[in-house]
């Protein structure tokens, strides 16, 4: 079964393209441009996505908000956080709230595939245990 | 500074060594009135005596020899010897009768036929009964004095006279001479001297000063002598004669171990003014060098703050570049990449130029990752600029602060007070950045603090908070300037005193720590700079 991915990002240039770009490796991948939409998506498709690839700096509810919140009703699911900004508390505020990994854009297409991976396998089990 | 330090120090040492000197001196001139005093009492009780033994020696004999014993042949001879037997004081005897006739004479002159009838000393004899005279030259040509006696007898009074060696009675004189310049003698009522004086005149001669000044019984006086000076001069009035005795002294003969006294106290005032002048120059010169050292650490550690100030503005400058540039590096890889992706056989058979697009495809994702690793090496320094987290005991931190400013408050007359809570928790914080800002608050303090003033630091914990305090008692920041101080460049110390940047880069290191820095100022009576850091959990 194909990993299923949700990737959350204002800059919809970089959305569309790389939700292409990696549906075209094999995984399943949908793209929202803001944290609530994200939201929205995960409740309306429950047990649907195995990995969250999110930005943080997004207007509106940012990243960090939107992954303190899925962890609420969605412990087991892994999100990697991306931003254009380094910082320590960035990283570790993402550790924190439960994040998987924590990528600096511009990121390589086969670098975010083996976190997605790692993500996935993580995922796969934790949920065996 | 080192001359106020001179003065300060060499000035009680001088008025002490004056005082001293003054005390000693006062004590030196009492000793030789003292002394002188006591001498001219002995001195003139012993020739009272001296007197006094001679006159009744005579009295004795006149009442109880009888005129026909005394005058017959040889007898007076014979009592003469007898009365110089222990002493040879008496020069001659002579029996006197009532008409002034010498009617008897033992001694060395030929005075048998000498009648007296008429002189002034043989009229107060016979009226009074005994006669000392003052010492005259007489009929024999040499000076001496007489002592007579009456006896009442009948059918008329006689007199027994003895001339006395006045040689006995000077040296009986001179042994109060004290010294080299000590002068002893001996003047009567009109001032001629009885005795010679051992400098200024001969016997008989007339003193220089009148009689009249010497006070009854004994005295001790500072006079002018027109010969010899400035002179302490001793008086005793003798009680059985008008006559004066006067001991004279040189005033600066006794004072020699007060010279010597003067000359050991200035040797020792010079060697303790070297070394005291030594000490005091030597410790100017290091608290001159320990300021110009503290001052040259302020100065340090004030471009050490700016240039902190300076990393921290550049990193986050390049973190927010770095951060603009690589969202839309992202999208263009990204675009890019899909493109690459898209263009499969098919395509790149399709047109002649598929090729050279597919080309410039991966060269835009090449310079992608070029432009990457410099936006990331940006972020790296960045990074590097971030605060630390640190596990910070703030009571530590408001301790060393005070440490650096310790010597130059004390030096000052500043107190350094410590209110610190003991229960404060540790909270995560930059270490090194949050000792800046609390060392600069300090150092402001001292700046602002009035001499003899006092600087309050204190700790307290909130619950979501700690706080650090410093107080002065300054003269406050005036209410016009207050919306200023946390802008850069903004001093009101002296030019060349203080760069302006201190409080502003507190302020943005505050802010970077996640706390603030804020102030209650007084104008009059002092500024509270309170610095607030978020209480997080370890």
């Amino acid at each position: 079964m194909a990993i299923r991915l949700l990737v959350v990002d204002d800059e919809e240039d970089f959305l569309r393209s790389i939700v292409m770009r990696i549906e075209l490796r094999g995984i399943e991948a949908h793209g929202v441009t803001s944290g609530t939409a994200a939201l929205e998506y995960l409740k309306a498709n429950p047990d649907m996505v195995d990995v969250v690839l999110l930005d943080i700096k997004m207007p509106g509810m940012d990243g960090l908000e939107t992954l303190r919140r899925i962890k609420t009703f969605c412990p087991s699911l892994e999100t990697i956080v991306v931003t254009g900004h380094a910082s320590q508390e960035f990283s570790r505020l993402g550790r924190e709230l439960g994040a998987f990994d924590y990528l600096i854009k511009p990121i390589r297409l086969d670098t975010i595939l083996e976190r997605i991976q790692a993500a996935y396998r993580d995922r796969q089990t934790t949920s065996a245990e | 500074m080192t001359l106020t330090g001179l003065a300060a120090t060499l000035i009680p040492l001088y008025v002490i060594g004056a005082a001293i000197y003054v005390y000693f001196a006062s004590t030196l001139e009492q000793n030789q009135r003292a002394q002188l005093y006591n001498l001219a009492l002995n001195r003139s009780n012993a020739m009272q005596l001296f007197l006094a033994e001679r006159t009744s020696m005579l009295e004795v004999l006149a009442h109880t020899a009888s005129l026909g014993g005394l005058t017959s042949p040889g007898e007076l001879k014979k009592v003469l010897t007898i009365l110089n037997e222990h002493q040879h004081s008496f020069i001659d005897l002579g029996i006197i009768d009532a008409r002034g006739d010498h009617v008897a004479y033992e001694g060395a002159y030929p005075l048998e036929e000498h009648n007296y009838g008429g002189e002034p000393w043989f009229e107060e004899t016979m009226q009074r009964g005994v006669h000392i005279s003052d010492v005259f030259l007489g009929f024999r040509g040499v000076p001496h004095f007489v002592i007579a006696v009456r006896r009442e007898d009948q059918p008329q009074p006689w007199i027994l006279r003895a001339t006395i060696d006045s040689e006995v009675f000077t040296r009986l004189v001179r042994s109060g001479q004290i010294g080299l310049t000590g002068n002893a003698y001996i003047v009567n009522r009109s001032g001629q001297f009885q005795t010679p004086p051992r400098f200024g005149g001969n016997i008989l001669d007339q003193a220089s000063f009148s009689p009249n000044i010497a006070p009854p019984g004994v005295s001790v006086v500072s006079r002018a002598d027109p010969s010899a000076g400035r002179l302490m001069t001793a008086f005793a009035w003798m009680t059985s004669k008008d006559w004066l005795l006067v001991i004279d002294r040189d005033p600066s003969e006794p004072a020699a171990p007060l010279r010597n006294t003067l000359r050991i106290e200035l040797i020792v005032l010079v060697i303790a003014s070297l070394l005291v002048g030594g000490a005091v120059v030597f410790h100017t010169r290091q608290l001159v060098a320990r300021l110009a050292s503290e001052d040259r650490n302020r100065v340090a550690t004030e471009a050490q703050l700016a240039h902190s100030a300076r990393l921290v503005s550049v990193g986050r400058m390049a973190a927010g570049v770095a951060h603009e540039i690589n969202n839309p590096l992202a999208a263009i890889g990204e675009l890019a990449g899909l493109m690459e992706d898209l263009m499969d056989d098919t395509y790149l058979a399709s047109s002649t130029h598929a090729e050279l697009f597919h080309e410039n495809v991966r060269k835009i994702q090449l310079h992608v990752d070029r432009t990457r690793d410099i936006t990331h090496r940006l972020l790296g320094f960045a990074r590097r600029m971030e605060p630390r987290q640190d596990s910070v005991n703030v009571n530590d931190v408001a301790i060393e602060a005070l440490s650096f400013i310790d010597s130059e408050a004390s030096f000052r007359g500043v107190a350094l007070v410590q209110q610190l809570d003991p229960d404060l928790p540790l909270i995560k914080s930059d270490r090194a950045q949050l000792q800046q800002v609390v060392l600069n608050l300090v150092n402001n303090a001292l700046d602002a603090a009035s001499e003899e003033g006092r600087i309050i630091v204190s700790t307290r914990s909130e619950p979501n908070a700690v706080i650090i305090t410093v107080e002065d008692n300054g003269s406050g920041i005036p209410l016009e300037l207050q919306s200023q101080i946390f802008d850069p460049f903004f001093t009101t110390k002296a030019p060349g005193e203080g760069s302006g940047l201190g409080l502003s880069i507190c302020h943005t290191i505050m802010k970077g720590l996640g706390g603030a820095l804020t102030f209650d100022s007084a104008p009059g009576s002092g500024t509270v700079f309170s610095v607030r850091l978020p209480r997080t959990q370890e």
